[in-house]
């Protein structure tokens, strides 16, 4: 796929990169999910840089670093915090759990039950958590980033759709090819633990989902979305078509994607880029593996733009 | 505008374009369909319309038992097994039953194998009822249509795209279809009839026998009996008699021909005198053994006989309509030399029948020794009688009919006017016959053709002066014309000029129906060595028809094409297209799954020298999808698209 980042974002990515080396790609994607302001779900083996990834983004763009490792015996306050009674001043007080911070890294969101999983709805819906009738705001922004290992199937919890439909793209990273595997090897790369430079500041983000929602979007461009829409609906290949969650988050991440190669408008290679990773996990393919690969293919060799 | 283009969209149901079918095949038997078969076929498609599930056996049970009353009622009078051996009632009887199968089929609501095949059977069946110029453009339209549907279903109910593509089929199968019709050698064969009986007998305009009494011949009707189609145009009106049968015997109510038991002598045929003229005839069924020929016909019809009275006959009696090419001199007048038979059938009258006739004709014929001044004498007291001529006439005296026509009731049409003037000639002396046929009405001519109607029988009369059979117009003596109760001095046109409109372009429709019916619909293999014939004098005509041949395929490919023309999703593609086309001739070929843009830039990656494109690519990009879209936009895409395809020549 042919894309050029804007010259904005580079330093970014290669700060990023430099702890993950040759995964570019990744690095652009989970920013233009970020800025698009959606949550991201990163589906691979362990081992690849998942957790990587998540960290030095939290990093470059400054944001408190909250991270939850589930596990089968998680409870839902262990996710939100709880109300416990402090002696010392005779009443109930809030104590936030790992939450309530800008950045969470749900690390194998698929190993705590569903009553755990669901916790985290509301929250990465609306961006507020309600414990005992009271309603805390989380900061902004929020941005949750799950890790979930599709391999593994004992003792895990399938997410629901329903949780499934809150994130906006889901992809992996992938084995390093074999130059970025060998600089690994050789220890030529810096330590994952070295901290590096914030690159943004609240507001620079603030200003850049701004410009990434207001990225335009052509009649043509927006005949092409809704052809593919009704394209996952109508052509009986997939279980079920794309939700109108699942089609805003489309929009939004073509939108974002646009603007991340300094663009004020979308093209059809946008939609092409980013459709595979936003119906990875929304769309399941009647007969046969469902990938991001093949999702991209069966659409695009039926719908095509400029025609 | 977007419900139009919403409409676009709809797709049908196999069950609504079986449905869509259907109305379109059966919509001309409905016109044969009796009333309570057309009850029945309503009852059916309002349960269709109003009740929207499947219905139940006990349901269709109770439709069969309905449409077999429908048929029972229907065919009442007309159902036995005698009647059966009638080919219509046959058919009749089948589209019956075969409309019930098809209700009991379709109220299931599933489609099978019969309500798939019926559309063709009914289309089939409807061809044995109609075969004039107007089916033939509803077989075409229906054939249209079927394949439509047939394609429409197998895009799984997209009509507009089925429309498109059954109409490519349809236009290029068009030339070879006029090729083929013109050139494929054609076979003559008599019509079967399948050992059906015929139909009952037409009574036509012009029959053997003239009777004078109520049975009298008046049929005021519009049919067409035949048409003619001259070389060049229509002569005048004065000559249009075309001669059918001739009248020797007064039997008091009728006049008959002369019995076949009478032998006359054949004479050697007389040329008549004056240029022929050249026409054809279609001369629709009439049951009788009679020709049609123009008043004198020069020659004998190929396949007829002609008989010494000039009357053109065939063995058999015309059942189906035929096709005849005559030639004849237009002259109220032939050169005879009587046989005595003829002379004595010609020249017999009962005195005592009409006494009052025949003392006037007695006072005439002692007047005058030469016969034109007889046969002068002879109208002037015709006109003298200040006769009427009228379509309703009271009824004459049968025993004394010419009596009571000239003296008592002095009111007839041409049968009584025609009768009387014979019967007074001969009893002036003057030998005398009633000719029988048609006058026909150039108000029914356009160019080259005329069409004569059955309204348009006539009789005259004929009197042998000076050696030759002279024609006597005998209505032309009356005083007074009276048409639908209003008096019309006969002098004056008695065409109205109300509808003058309405009868010109009926007549426009007329000379079209007859020039396909002469050559496409009755284009025969005399017609088709006709044409190479006079392509062979004509070769500017050779030219002429390969044109055509050619401007029928140009047509077709127009429309194909425009059936077929790509549509671009918005004007800048289209702009876009000639660089898109150069750049397959290239051999640069757009994958599937490539956007424009991932095309075009691997293109400038194979050619970096060309600049351009990346320009192009932007400039197309920024319209797309920057809502960029300007004319100066357009024209500044269309100047580097052609700078691009330029540069490439050079």
């Amino acid at each position: 796929m042919n894309y050029t980042i804007s010259p904005e974002f580079i330093p970014i990515i290669d700060a990023i990169e430099a702890h993950l080396v040759g995964k570019r790609e990744p690095i652009a994607l989970s920013l233009a999910t970020f800025f698009a302001g959606g949550h991201l779900l990163l589906e691979d083996i362990p081992g690849v840089g998942k957790t990587t990834l998540a960290k030095h983004l939290s990093q470059v763009l400054g944001l408190d670093f909250g991270r939850i490792q589930f596990t089968s015996d998680m409870l839902p306050s262990d996710i939100l915090g709880v109300n416990y009674y402090n002696q010392k001043e005779g009443e109930f007080i809030f104590k936030k759990g790992p939450i309530f911070t800008s950045f969470l890294l749900a690390d194998e969101i698929n190993r705590s039950m569903p009553k755990t999983q669901s916790a985290l709805l509301q929250a990465m819906e609306e961006g507020i958590v309600t414990i005992d009738k009271t309603a805390y705001t989380l900061k902004k922004p929020f941005f949750v980033m799950a890790t979930q290992n599709p391999h593994e199937e004992v003792g895990t919890f399938p997410l629901p759709s329903s949780q499934l439909d809150r994130f906006m793209c889901s992809f992996g990273i992938g084995y390093p090819d074999k130059a970025s595997e060998r600089a690994v090897l050789t220890g030529d790369t810096r330590q994952s633990s070295e901290k590096i430079d914030t690159l943004l500041s609240t507001v620079q983000i603030e200003a850049t989902m701004q410009k990434a929602s207001a990225v335009t979007l052509s009649d043509t461009l927006l005949d092409f979305l809704q052809e593919i829409i009704a394209f996952t609906r109508e052509s009986g290949l997939f279980e079920y078509g794309l939700s109108t969650r699942g089609a805003l988050a489309l929009t939004a991440m073509v939108k974002s994607w646009a603007m991340l190669q300094g663009r004020v408008y979308a093209t059809a290679d946008d939609v092409q880029m980013v459709t595979g990773i936003v119906c990875a996990h929304r769309l399941h393919f009647k007969e046969g593996n469902t990938t991001a690969l093949r999702i991209s293919h069966e659409i695009f060799t039926k719908i095509h733009s400029d025609t | 505008m977007r419900y139009l283009k919403h409409l676009q969209d709809i797709k049908f149901s196999p069950l609504a374009l079986l449905d869509l079918t259907y109305i379109v095949v059966l919509l001309p038997l409905l016109l044969i369909l009796k009333i309570p078969m057309l009850i029945f076929v309503g009852i059916v498609i309002a349960i269709l319309i109003f009740k929207r599930t499947p219905t139940q056996k006990l349901g269709i049970f109770f439709i069969f038992i309905l449409g077999v009353l429908a048929l029972y009622l229907s065919l009442y009078g007309a159902f036995s097994f005698r009647g059966l051996s009638r080919l219509k009632l046959f058919l009749e009887l089948l589209v019956y039953i075969l409309m019930i199968v098809v209700a009991m089929q379709r109220l299931t609501r599933e489609i099978n194998f019969y309500l798939l095949i019926s559309p063709f059977l009914f289309l089939a069946l409807s061809l044995f009822f109609y075969h004039g110029m107007l089916m033939l453009i509803y077989v075409v339209f229906e054939l249209f249509f079927l394949l439509w549907m047939i394609l429409s279903h197998r895009m799984e109910g997209n009509v507009r795209d089925g429309f498109a593509s059954s109409m490519v089929m349809f236009m290029y199968s068009l030339p070879w279809v006029v090729v083929l019709f013109i050139f494929f050698p054609r076979i003559s064969f008599e019509h079967a009839n399948y050992g059906f009986k015929s139909e009952s007998i037409k009574r036509m305009g012009h029959d053997g026998t003239m009777y004078l009494d109520s049975k009298a011949l008046l049929v005021p009707s519009e049919r067409i009996v035949m048409e003619v189609g001259f070389e060049n145009k229509i002569p005048p009106s004065h000559t249009l008699y075309f001669r059918g049968s001739i009248l020797y015997t007064d039997k008091k109510d009728h006049w008959e021909g002369l019995p076949i038991y009478v032998k006359r002598e054949t004479k050697p045929f007389y040329a008549t005198t004056g240029l022929p003229i050249k026409y054809q005839i279609s001369l629709y069924p009439t049951q009788k053994l009679w020709l049609y020929t123009l008043d004198m016909p020069s020659r004998m019809v190929k396949g007829s006989t002609l008989d010494r009275d000039l009357i053109t006959t065939v063995k058999k009696p015309v059942k189906e309509p035929i096709h005849y090419e005559a030639s004849s001199s237009l002259s109220p007048r032939f050169h005879d030399i009587l046989d005595k038979k003829t002379l004595q059938a010609s020249s017999f009258f009962d005195r005592e029948q009409n006494p009052q006739t025949y003392k006037e004709a007695q006072k005439i014929e002692e007047a005058y020794i030469s016969m034109p001044k007889r046969a002068k004498a002879l109208t002037h007291f015709f006109k003298m009688r200040s006769l009427t001529y009228t379509l309703k006439p009271d009824a004459l005296d049968i025993n004394h009919t010419t009596d009571s026509f000239l003296f008592d009731t002095r009111r007839g049409y041409c049968v009584h006017f025609a009768s009387s003037f014979v019967t007074m000639a001969r009893m002036a002396g003057i030998p005398a016959r009633i000719v029988t046929g048609y006058k026909a009405d150039p108000a029914n001519g356009l160019k080259n053709y005329l069409a004569v109607k059955e309204e348009d029988a006539h009789a005259w009369a004929e009197l042998y002066i000076d050696e030759h059979w002279v024609r006597f117009e005998t209505t032309s003596t009356a005083s007074k014309v009276e048409s639908n109760g209003e008096i019309i001095d006969p002098n004056q046109s008695a065409q109205s000029t109300s509808n003058s409109l309405y009868k010109e372009v009926n007549l426009y429709l007329m000379y079209v129906k007859y020039q396909v019916e002469t050559w496409i619909l009755y284009y025969s293999h005399i017609r088709q060595l006709q044409l190479l014939d006079y392509a062979k004098k004509n070769p500017a005509f050779i030219v002429s028809f390969v044109l055509s041949l050619i401007a029928l395929v140009l047509l077709t490919f127009i429309i194909i094409a425009y059936f077929k023309r790509p549509q671009y999703s918005s004007e800048t593609l289209a702009i876009m297209q000639p660089l898109l086309k150069r750049l397959k001739k290239e051999d640069h070929l757009r994958s599937d799954e490539e956007t424009l843009h991932q095309y075009l830039l691997r293109y400038s990656n194979s050619y970096p020298q060309k600049l351009l494109i990346a320009e192009i690519d932007r400039l197309y990009e920024h319209m797309i999808y920057a809502n960029e879209n300007s004319k100066n936009k357009q024209k500044e895409l269309k100047t580097l698209i052609k700078k691009f395809l330029k540069q490439k020549n050079g």
